[in-house]
């Protein structure tokens, strides 16, 4: 199999400035916010230029390396629905395309040789289909983990390939670039263990008692081996709705009123095609544009407004906002038609798991066994009493 | 310190099943049951069977009962058992 990789190297910075071109030379930093009220920004990306700093470091520690930066609050509905529409682009070259993460791509190429006749063709039409502004780096592997190491090495704007036998190039190439667990990677060094060459020097059988499960991926990743298949996006109908609001509010009555509204809306929609929302990605903006984010997954189909309005109010009480709201909006990101209420042929085992699930409920709250069945312990023995005993359902 | 969730399997999350139940009994001069107490006085009509049990005799405790199986005055039926070691009387379903 061979595979393109697509990396965006500072997509939200880029986003931010084809949306206001003026930050463009500008030493700035992209900053997010977890969405809890008080909880300390985070960097999210910066100018390519500013150097030292990391994803997810401390907006004060980037501060003190940078203080002229100015700050900008990371837009993230913005900058996904960005990297859609490139996705978007990609499915017209290949249709096995999967989103890896914010900014990274694969793209199965195997079979287009009748269309792009060979790497360069692929080459120049990704670059077509990605915006010139993004930079996109690419490598062309045998597998994701090589793809995504050939176009680490590759310049902005331009594409590696790998050869089939990749190991020469790995060799000497930093353990830290190994998709794997920080607990892992710290293990590593604290072996001293510091390249992928001196991995593979190991064998397999020692590092897997190491490191577990994880340690035959460590050590196959370190050899250039990655049997991770590609995993393409699904073609779903998604819906997106949102509102700003007529002034800022903490209000949870005039956030739900919003969401209520979004929410009819999406259900107009569906009710002529019998299909209900399996799951939806809610978000506010506050006015000091820090994001909320919250996925709602409905355990069988929401086919009105009123049941998914519960489960969403439910959700904006348990969560609160970070601050006063500007702006609400949703994703519909799963649809789905009811679930049909089969009868089963098995109607005891049915029965069975309610009570079962009804008997664990019950025990949850109020702490010890409640309902007892009666269990075979000895059936064949002289003494009554060592023939059956009582054990609690749950065990 | 870790709650106890109340999931640790523990032998005194099981219950015995027909469990003896002390009776009083009224034995007549071959040690038989004549009558029993179960709220009131109630004669013993008939002994209907009779077995004995010896088991475990090779632990601290053996087991050593003889079982009537006794129709009573009223009409009732009830197995009833009287330990051996002991010397007390149960009632229990065999």
């Amino acid at each position: 199999m061979r595979i393109l990789c697509v990396l965006l190297p500072h997509f939200p910075w880029r986003c931010e400035v084809r949306r206001n071109p003026t930050l463009a030379g500008k030493p700035a930093l992209v900053v997010q916010s977890k969405d809890v009220a008080g909880s300390p920004k985070l960097v999210l990306d910066w100018a390519p230029e500013l150097d030292g700093l990391q994803t997810g470091m401390p907006l004060q520690q980037a501060l003190a390396l940078h203080g002229q930066a100015a700050l900008i609050s990371a837009d993230i509905p913005c900058y996904r629905a960005a990297f859609h529409e490139i996705l978007d682009a990609l499915e017209h070259i290949s249709p096995l395309v999967e989103e890896a993460d914010l900014a990274c791509a694969y793209v199965g190429i195997d079979g287009l040789q009748l269309i792009y006749p060979d790497d360069n063709a692929i080459i120049a039409a990704v670059r077509a289909a990605v915006p010139e502004a993004f930079l996109p780096r690419m490598g062309i592997a045998g597998n994701k983990f090589l793809a995504y190491l050939a176009a680490r090495r590759s310049p902005p704007g331009g594409h590696q390939v790998f050869p089939g036998d990749a190991a020469p190039l790995l060799k000497d190439l930093p353990c830290d670039v190994l998709p794997v667990s920080l607990k892992s990677l710290e293990k590593l060094r604290e072996f001293g263990l510091k390249t992928l060459g001196q991995v593979t020097t190991l064998p397999t059988g020692p590092v897997q008692s190491q490191f577990g499960p994880e340690g035959k991926r460590i050590w196959e990743l370190a050899a250039g081996i990655d049997n991770t298949p590609l995993y393409p996006r699904m073609m779903e109908t998604a819906r997106e709705e949102s509102a700003t609001l007529p002034s800022v509010t903490v209000s949870l009555e005039a956030i739900l009123f919003t969401v209520e509204t979004l929410l009819r809306r999406v259900f107009d929609s569906l009710i002529s095609k019998g299909m209900g929302v399996r799951s939806l990605d809610l978000w506010t903006r506050t006015w000091n544009a820090e994001q909320w984010e919250r996925t709602i997954r409905f355990k069988e189909p929401a086919m009105d407004l009123k049941n998914a309005l519960a489960r969403v109010k439910r959700i904006l009480e348990d969560y609160p906002q970070p601050g006063p709201v500007e702006q609400v909006g949703m994703k519909i990101t799963g649809l789905g038609y009811p679930r049909g209420r089969q009868r089963s042929l098995f109607s005891d085992m049915r029965a069975r798991e309610h009570l079962a699930e009804d008997i664990k409920q019950l025990e949850s709250r109020l702490g010890n066994p409640q309902i007892y069945k009666v269990k075979e312990v000895e059936p064949w023995s002289r003494i009554p009493e060592r023939r059956y005993a009582l054990t609690p359902t749950s065990r | 310190m870790v709650a106890d969730t109340g999931k640790t399997l523990r032998a005194d999350a099981y219950k015995p099943v027909n469990a003896p139940e002390p009776l009083k009994v009224e034995e007549n001069a071959a040690g038989q049951p004549a009558a029993i107490r179960i709220k009131r006085r109630q004669a013993v009509a008939t002994i209907e069977d009779k077995w004995r049990l010896d088991d475990e005799w090779w632990r601290a405790e053996p087991i050593s009962r003889i079982y009537y199986n006794v129709l009573l005055a009223s009409g009732q039926r009830l197995v009833l058992y009287k330990d051996l070691i002991t010397g007390a009387w149960y009632q229990q379903e065999y």
